[in-house]
């Protein structure tokens, strides 16, 4: 039983922090350049690591924040309210002081590892026997405090539900939001996802030897590892009816959302990519979109041998014939673990907007499934509707549709 | 909204299933990580053979208490309801503190031993997700799944996922559970954030409830959520108290959930309301699964026929309150 979907979910403001840029704007034109932000990392450490590069972002302006009050905000949270901003900005919701002009919003939000760096403090204030400000770190490293930052810094309120879905979160998050759009349940979300590189997770995927010793390569058949990364994405997401009210440019519609589980590994994905050609061909569905419809297909293409194979038997199954063109943005901006399905989303909006196609940056050997796919630099097409695909740790999928207006 | 609840489970410190939210719970006195205090703290039994009957799943096998917990309390809920189709069974998990004992190893672990010494096999079991990927796994669920964080009001975040699923066909059924595991840093992390300033005993465990859209087999429902009353001090915390209370008629009973600092807030906001506690007193704090035990009580409360709806609060800890109406499903279908 499906219920009759009640609304259309609009997209009327979208932004982002990356390691390519403090707004939307500039990640946009540097991705279509064709950079990697790979560099040397210095907000974390990572003496002792096998690898010790990644995609590590430059912290925007908080204006209206005075040093004291910088200092105790998590990173993630100096990610995610600047990539708020970004959105809410153009949407055209906020005010000349910088706050909301809407009292109210639902907020799906997605990270993996919240303030994590406030925590691991913690953490080492306790083993240490430091004391002082210690409430601060514990107050600053859950994932409820980001969103309460984000309700006091622009001054709204409102439900909020924080999805841990790993890697495929922001996905999830963005497709929930749609979800409660379209199942009339909320009237304007705020969606989207975050993540601020931090020790333990850098030392875990390093531990696993996920990482990438030198350029990360996805679709390659050289591929050797991804680029841990950093950044946040959101984007307003309302009723159709309720953009056209306000007289909100609608930038995109969220038309499709298929998600799922791998249960096959706690890490690594079903070889064969069923489980995320499920979730797929769900959101195929959903949209009431044909696979020859998507023209352009945002890749979770973490540049692992294990991610990309499956995700490229899915691809081919699926797109083989349609002449959709693929790549994955992770070889530019890292892997921005819970934030990646945002950031990714963001894109693949700003592809149906401009008609520019994110490249596929560091091929050498294409994966034969795909290869014919894989965007080159400076590609443009028009772009009507694209897929934006993530998968997660513990077997999370996640897969959008997005659509013009 | 109106979600019948179908069946729920139980790992509490006084053993497994409902029945034991009325046991005599375990407690041990226990010192914080830093040795400077210590505590009462309700836990489990983790030799229990309810626990160690899962021992034998490979997905398991290294997992940490939470995903033990968690596979136990869906475990009995599912099987209160065995003709449903397992594959269309989607999960919400809730986590207030999430995968705690691991990830406080593995971080001490890297920072004591060296970096290249950390463990691959358990950084994995540090993320959030991790539980609920052994759980679909171990018992063959085939629905959608996410993992939920936040304060306890997380928990009737989950609700309304389930309601989004139930609404849009995304799934028949709904497990919705909320879990935690105790692991000593976190009296460090309390007491750190004041939240032992007032009377707070911490516990560990997971609660279970399994969610509908067909009302017939409901042992009672949920009718309402009421949520999103954010604060961030604690003058706006008693504000959001009392608009969470008023979403709900006066004479509607309120069940006794608050603890710790949220306590006199709470109890200031229900000042003029009948209350409805726990036959053993108020259910100590673990977060959320403190919440489905209290909603679990609400319901077996509701289905004993001596209340025809109750307002259960989960007064979040640090960020939002909400509030879950449970009624009798006559109540729930007439609404």
């Amino acid at each position: 039983m499906r219920a009759a979907p009640r609304a259309r979910a609009a997209v009327t403001g979208l932004g982002c922090v990356t390691a390519l840029g403090k707004t939307h704007a500039d990640t946009w034109s540097n991705v279509y350049l064709g950079r990697s932000a790979r560099a040397p990392l210095t907000a974390i450490e990572t003496e002792g690591c096998r690898v010790r590069e990644g995609a590590q972002a430059e912290l925007p302006d908080l204006g209206g924040l005075n040093a004291r009050q910088l200092s105790r905000l998590s990173r993630a949270s100096r990610l995610a309210l600047p990539a708020l901003r970004d959105a809410l900005h153009q949407a055209g919701l906020l005010d000349e002081h910088g706050r909301s002009r809407l009292p109210r919003f639902d907020i799906c939000a997605s990270t993996t590892a919240c303030g994590m760096e406030k925590g691991e403090e913690f953490l080492r204030g306790v083993w240490s026997g430091r004391n002082v400000g210690q409430t601060t770190r514990v107050r600053h490293y859950q994932a409820q405090q980001q969103i309460r930052e984000m309700q006091q810094f622009f001054g709204f309120a409102g439900p909020s539900m924080i999805v841990a879905n790993a890697c495929a979160g922001g996905g999830n998050a963005i497709g929930h939001a749609a979800d409660l759009i379209r199942s009339g349940l909320a009237e304007a979300v705020l969606a989207g996802g975050y993540e601020a590189l931090c020790d333990l997770v850098f030392a875990g995927f390093d531990c696993l030897q996920s990482l990438a010793p030198e350029q990360c390569r996805p679709f390659d058949t050289g591929r050797n590892g991804l680029m841990l990364g950093e950044g946040a994405a959101f984007l307003v997401i309302e009723s159709e009816e309720s953009a056209k009210r306000r007289g909100a440019e609608i930038l995109g519609f969220v038309t499709g959302y298929g998600h799922g589980t791998d249960k096959g590994h706690l890490t690594q994905p079903s070889q064969d990519g069923a489980p995320l050609e499920a979730a797929m061909r769900m959101a195929l569905k959903d949209a009431q979109t044909g696979a020859n419809e998507i023209d352009y297909v945002n890749a979770h293409g973490t540049g692992t041998p294990l991610n990309d194979r499956a995700e490229a038997a899915a691809f081919a199954r699926i797109f083989g014939e349609t002449g959709a063109r693929l790549s994955s943005t992770k070889a530019a901006l890292g892997h921005t673990l819970g934030a990646a399905g945002a950031i990714e989303a963001v894109l693949c909006l700003l592809a149906l907007r401009s008609g520019q196609i994110p490249p596929q940056i560091n091929l050498q050997d294409p994966e034969p499934l795909v290869a014919d796919a894989l965007a080159r630099t400076g590609e443009r097409a028009e772009i009507k509707t694209a897929m934006s695909i993530n998968l997660g740790f513990g077997g999370s999928t996640a897969a959008l549709v997005l659509a013009q207006p | 909204m109106t979600l019948p609840i179908i069946s729920s489970g139980v790992v509490c410190p006084g053993g497994f299933g409902n029945g034991a939210l009325r046991e005599r719970w375990r407690t041990a006195r226990v010192s914080d990580a830093s040795e400077s205090h210590e505590y009462d703290v309700l836990q489990v039994d983790r030799d229990a053979p309810e626990l160690r009957r899962w021992e034998s799943e490979p997905r398991l096998r290294r997992a940490s208490p939470i995903s033990y917990y968690l596979v136990e309390a869906a475990s009995q809920a599912l099987e209160q309801a065995p003709h449903i189709d397992r594959g269309r069974v989607g999960v919400v998990g809730t986590f207030f503190l999430g995968c705690l004992v691991y990830t406080v190893r593995f971080y001490r672990q890297i920072t004591s031993e060296g970096r290249r010494s950390a463990s691959p096999v358990i950084f994995p079991e540090t993320v959030f997700n991790s539980p609920l990927s052994h759980l679909v796994s171990v018992l063959g669920l085939g629905g959608p799944v996410y993992s939920q964080v936040g304060d306890t009001s997380c928990w009737s975040s989950a609700l309304r996922t389930a309601q989004t699923w139930l609404a849009r066909g995304t799934a028949d059924h709904v497990l919705v559970i909320g879990a935690e595991e105790f692991e000593m840093h976190q009296l460090d992390a309390f007491r750190a954030g004041g939240l032992f300033r007032q009377q707070l005993n911490v516990a560990e465990g997971a609660g279970a409830v399994l969610l509908g859209r067909d009302d017939t087999a409901a042992i009672t429902g949920i009718r309402k959520v009421h949520d999103g009353f954010s604060f961030g001090n604690s003058a706006q915390a008693a504000e959001a108290a009392r608009q969470c209370l008023q979403c709900v008629p006066p004479n509607c009973p309120v069940m006794e959930t608050a603890s710790g600092w949220m306590a006199h807030i709470a109890e200031r906001a229900a000042a003029n309301r009948r209350k409805i506690s726990h036959p053993a007193g108020k259910i100590p704090e673990a977060a959320t699964a403190s919440c489905a035990w209290n909603t679990i009580i609400a319901a077996e409360t509701i289905s004993g026929g001596s209340e025809q709806e109750i307002a259960v609060p989960f007064w979040g800890l640090s960020q939002q309150c909400a509030m879950a109406v449970c009624a009798a499903p006559n109540a729930v279908r007439q609404s």
